[in-house]
């Protein structure tokens, strides 16, 4: 839910002064720039964000963003960052993972999480290599590959995230470029403005570790698919069914020309509203806020309940 | 007259036995008597072989019984296996009329006949009804009113009114066709309210009562029947319950929704636990309040997951990386399960860190009667949480007692970091100083005090039978049952019951025992509270008696190691 009252005015207020220890040069000062930038825009008061990290170098993002932030453990990014909005769905959440963190040890919940359909955003930090242990192959790495980081060649199959975004069920699928600010902001912007579950792949150059998927690797390959005729909105459960299989064509390619842009946005029954079929009170109330004792007595009463088993 | 009837309803899994013995049990629980049953079962879906046991007497009683007074064997195999058990006035409900003087014999083929063709159904279609037949044979020979065991019949059929109608024409038929040679004289009882619940039932009204607003679980023997009780009320309490992917995902979801400020638990047994166990250091680290509900079944690995052990105890207590303040609460009965259910989400707020509740097998699968739990006294404590306007806040802030003011998202003035490497008063992680990382230690671990001072000692530790007693059981779980039912017959042991693990109350421990001979009893192949009280205490255990074949203690085996003039350092007891 989007709130608008009292909000801050500078970019900087969704900075944090924590000093940044990212590597000079690194792809992940593009998308936090990019982050802080998109807030500003929305104009989210710092408390009703939620940004969640795993870890790795760019699960590290918390610690940059003014607003409530969980620094979670490795892989458990979306999995924390999914209960944070089922406990208040007031809150504006976000989870932030690289692809180490998030396709490799965090990789089920990727799947779980598509079929729910949380309303909340997933940042994927795509660079290929595990920075922070010393740059070992993610999953993302392309196969054969061997960046000057490697002591071997890379003998695996790489997972295509959008692939595996669009086949878990995300409701909104995206890919970006940590080099391409204005695109990037406006693309968070989009999947936050989403209602459901929406990943944005970001593609993000390892300066340290991954000498091939560069700067001078992605600039000319990367195009707009938007901009060359390919429209993401699905309307219906119909048009959904048809246009997955295509947005999936569109996301396997990969060579000469790299696809960025919306693969998908389909507005369809989000998790809250599934649970309230369920649950007929979730959602009106606030759980945070409503009151479960009055004056050290508990509110509820299970008397009902034990008569149940007399 | 008979002090206690003991019924077991044995046959393939699936087969309609738990129905059996659960409508039976229901039945006597409302005519006022004490009830107690077991639940032996394979771990399959349907076929093999399992069995109900249901014990009634007018008294008190925590324990089954070796004896079998009604044996309703729904297979021949039940018959082979269990005929020993049969008690010197026992009987076996058979559909033949064999000259077996144990043997009552029930014209069944007649009776569902009788009720299929007054329905228009075949004899086939009433096979499933054999069970009814035996059921209201059993409550014929005990004397009940059929009235009253129709009513559990019908109730348990609610949303089923013609299955429900055909099972009460087979009472009928057989109050009206069946003599019984044999009759069972109970001891008669007057009324008195109770529920019959097992361990996760007494959980979950817990849970529900304490105010939980989130539970999340991935299915597992024996602690999901409890995550299912939840769901079958969380409608009408208006919270959520939450089936995730993995254990993993169970307990950092748990810990999400607790750092953003709802009453949080998630219910596992020995298996999820282990892939819980990295999130439980996180808790520690993150100063989370949270509750694990740890339901310890046979291990190591798959082990026998719908059998009994309580192997986990030292596994509990010391799972996780690194140093990190955790309590541990092990209640022995349902009643202890429900009022500690509230008391670990109190604590687990009031000090921010993690609860474990230690359950076991037996009690998730023993349904009995127990009056109805007072609510009256039930207090809720949640600490320092803020919910309004803050400003200057630090989630980890340095105070006298380690607890710091927890904020939750949402809340204007402030902001919270969350973090699980070692962090400064602000939550930030930029620091590997030395000073700092001995600051925060130090503030972790001091929690660990005012619950040891704070907790009162009735929480900690309960004495039963007489002081003087030179002997006195140490032990835990639901193995007090068993003892206590024993110790009506043998008067020279009292028992202490420990039910904080940790932190470990030794000065209210070495009270109890200091001077006295020590008897353990544990289901477990170690001994791990003899070893946890020596490592605690220096005091040495003279006997350790275990069992751990997969089955709670039966009350006649308690008795007899009991009773004997010695023992020796280690008895394993076997009954199955």
């Amino acid at each position: 839910m989007l709130n608008t009252v009292n909000p801050p005015t500078k970019p900087q207020n969704y900075k944090t002064s924590v000093e940044i220890d990212w590597c000079p040069g690194c792809g992940d000062f593009g998308i936090l720039n990019a982050l802080v930038l998109a807030l500003q825009e929305l104009k989210i008061p710092n408390e009703n964000v939620v940004l969640t990290g795993g870890i790795g170098c760019s699960s590290k993002i918390p610690h940059y963003v003014n607003v409530n932030t969980m620094h979670t453990l490795h892989g458990r990014s979306l999995a924390q960052a999914q209960a944070v909005k089922i406990a208040n769905p007031r809150l504006e959440v976000i989870s932030a993972s690289g692809d180490g963190d998030g396709l490799g040890i965090g990789a089920a919940h990727i799947v779980a999480a598509g079929r729910r359909n949380v309303d909340l955003t997933y940042m994927l930090f795509d660079n290929g290599v595990y920075g922070l242990t010393k740059g070992q192959a993610s999953p993302t790495l392309p196969y054969g590959e061997m960046p000057k980081s490697l002591e071997t060649e890379n003998l695996k199959f790489p997972v295509n995230p959008l692939f595996l975004g669009l086949a878990s069920g995300f409701t909104f699928v995206a890919r970006s470029y940590s080099y391409n600010i204005k695109h990037l902001k406006e693309t968070l912007i989009r999947a936050i403005k989403h209602r459901g579950l929406a990943m944005v792949d970001i593609m993000q150059p390892c300066v340290t570790y991954n000498n091939i998927n560069t700067k001078e690797f992605y600039d000319p390959r990367l195009y707009d698919i938007e901009k060359e005729g390919w429209n993401p909105a699905a309307a219906s459960e119909n048009d959904y069914k048809q246009k997955v299989p295509q947005a999936v064509l569109k996301a396997l390619e990969w060579g000469d020309r790299i696809p960025m842009g919306v693969f998908l946005d389909y507005q369809t029954e989000t998790y809250d509203q599934k649970l309230q079929r369920l649950v007929p009170d979730y959602g009106k109330k606030n759980y945070v806020m409503e009151p479960i004792e009055t004056s050290g007595k508990p509110v509820n009463d299970v008397t009902e309940l034990m008569d149940s088993f007399c | 007259m008979m002090h206690d009837l003991n019924l077991m309803v044995a046959g393939p899994q699936g087969s309609g036995i738990n129905f059996t013995s659960d409508t039976f049990a229901k039945v006597m629980t409302r005519e006022g008597y004490h009830v107690f049953t077991n639940a032996e079962l394979f771990s399959t879906i349907k076929g093999d072989h399992s069995y109900f046991r249901v014990r009634v007497c007018k008294d008190m009683i925590r324990s089954y019984s070796e004896r079998i007074d009604i044996l309703i064997p729904l297979d021949a195999k039940s018959v082979i296996l269990h005929t020993k058990e049969l008690s010197k006035e026992g009987v076996i409900i058979s559909e033949e009329n064999l000259s077996d003087q144990r043997r009552a014999s029930i014209p069944y083929r007649e009776i569902l006949q009788v009720v299929a063709t007054k329905f228009g159904k075949s004899l086939a279609d009433l096979n499933v009804m054999k069970n009814t037949v035996a059921l209201a044979g059993a409550s014929k020979m005990i004397g009940l009113d059929k009235e009253k065991l129709k009513k559990v019949i019908s109730e348990n059929f609610e949303s089923k009114p013609k299955i429900a109608e055909m099972n009460n024409a087979v009472v009928d038929e057989v109050y009206a066709e069946f003599t019984p040679t044999h009759t069972f004289d109970l001891e008669p009882t007057a009324y008195k309210k109770r529920m019959f619940i097992n361990a996760t039932h007494a959980v979950g009204m817990g849970k529900v009562e304490a105010g939980l607003k989130f539970q999340s679980y991935y299915p597992i023997t024996p602690a999901s029947d409890e995550s299912n009780y939840l769901e079958r009320v969380m409608g009408k309490y208006d919270f959520i319950v939450e089936q995730t992917e993995d254990e993993i995902a169970a307990i950092n979801m748990a810990i999400a929704a607790a750092n953003t400020g709802l009453r949080s638990a998630t219910s596992t047994s020995g298996p999820g636990f282990s892939l819980m166990v990295e999130a439980l250091s996180y808790a520690g680290m993150t100063e989370t309040p949270v509750v694990i509900f740890y339901y310890q079944r046979a291990g190591p690995a798959t082990g026998m997951p719908t059998r009994h052990e309580q192997g986990d105890l030292r596994y509990a207590l010391s799972a996780g990386h690194g140093e990190f303040p955790r309590v541990v609460i092990a209640p022995g009965d349902h009643k202890e399960a429900f009022y500690d259910t509230i008391d670990a989400f109190n604590i687990a707020e009031k000090y921010q860190l993690p609860v474990i509740v230690l359950l076991d097998k037996a009690m998730a699968m023993s349904n009995y009667t127990v009056d109805p739990f007072d609510l009256s006294k039930i207090m809720i404590n949640r600490g320092k949480l803020i919910l309004s306007e803050t400003s200057d806040y630090l989630r980890y802030r340095l105070t006298d007692d380690g607890v710091s003011p927890r904020l939750v998202p949402g809340v204007k003035g402030g902001l919270i970091t969350i973090a699980g490497d070692e962090h400064e008063e602000d939550g930030h992680i930029f620091t590997e100083d030395a000073d700092n990382r001995v600051r925060m230690m130090d503030k972790r671990m001091h929690k660990m005090k005012f619950v040891h001072e704070e907790v009162p000692s009735d929480t900690k530790v309960k004495f039963y039978g007489i002081p003087t007693n030179k002997k006195v059981i140490v032990s835990w779980g639901s193995v007090k049952g068993p003892i206590l039912d024993a110790m009506e017959i043998v008067k020279d042991v009292s028992m202490l019951q420990i039910r904080m693990m940790e932190p470990f109350p030794v000065e209210e421990v070495m009270k109890f025992l200091e001077g006295k001979r020590i008897i353990t009893v544990e289901q477990n192949y170690s001994g791990q509270l003899a070893d946890l009280l020596r490592e605690k205490t220096g005091l040495e255990t003279s006997s350790r008696i275990v069992k751990f074949n997969g089955r709670p203690i039966a009350f006649e085996e308690m008795v007899e190691v009991l009773s004997r003039k010695e023992l020796k350092e280690r008895e394993v007891l076997t009954y199955a």
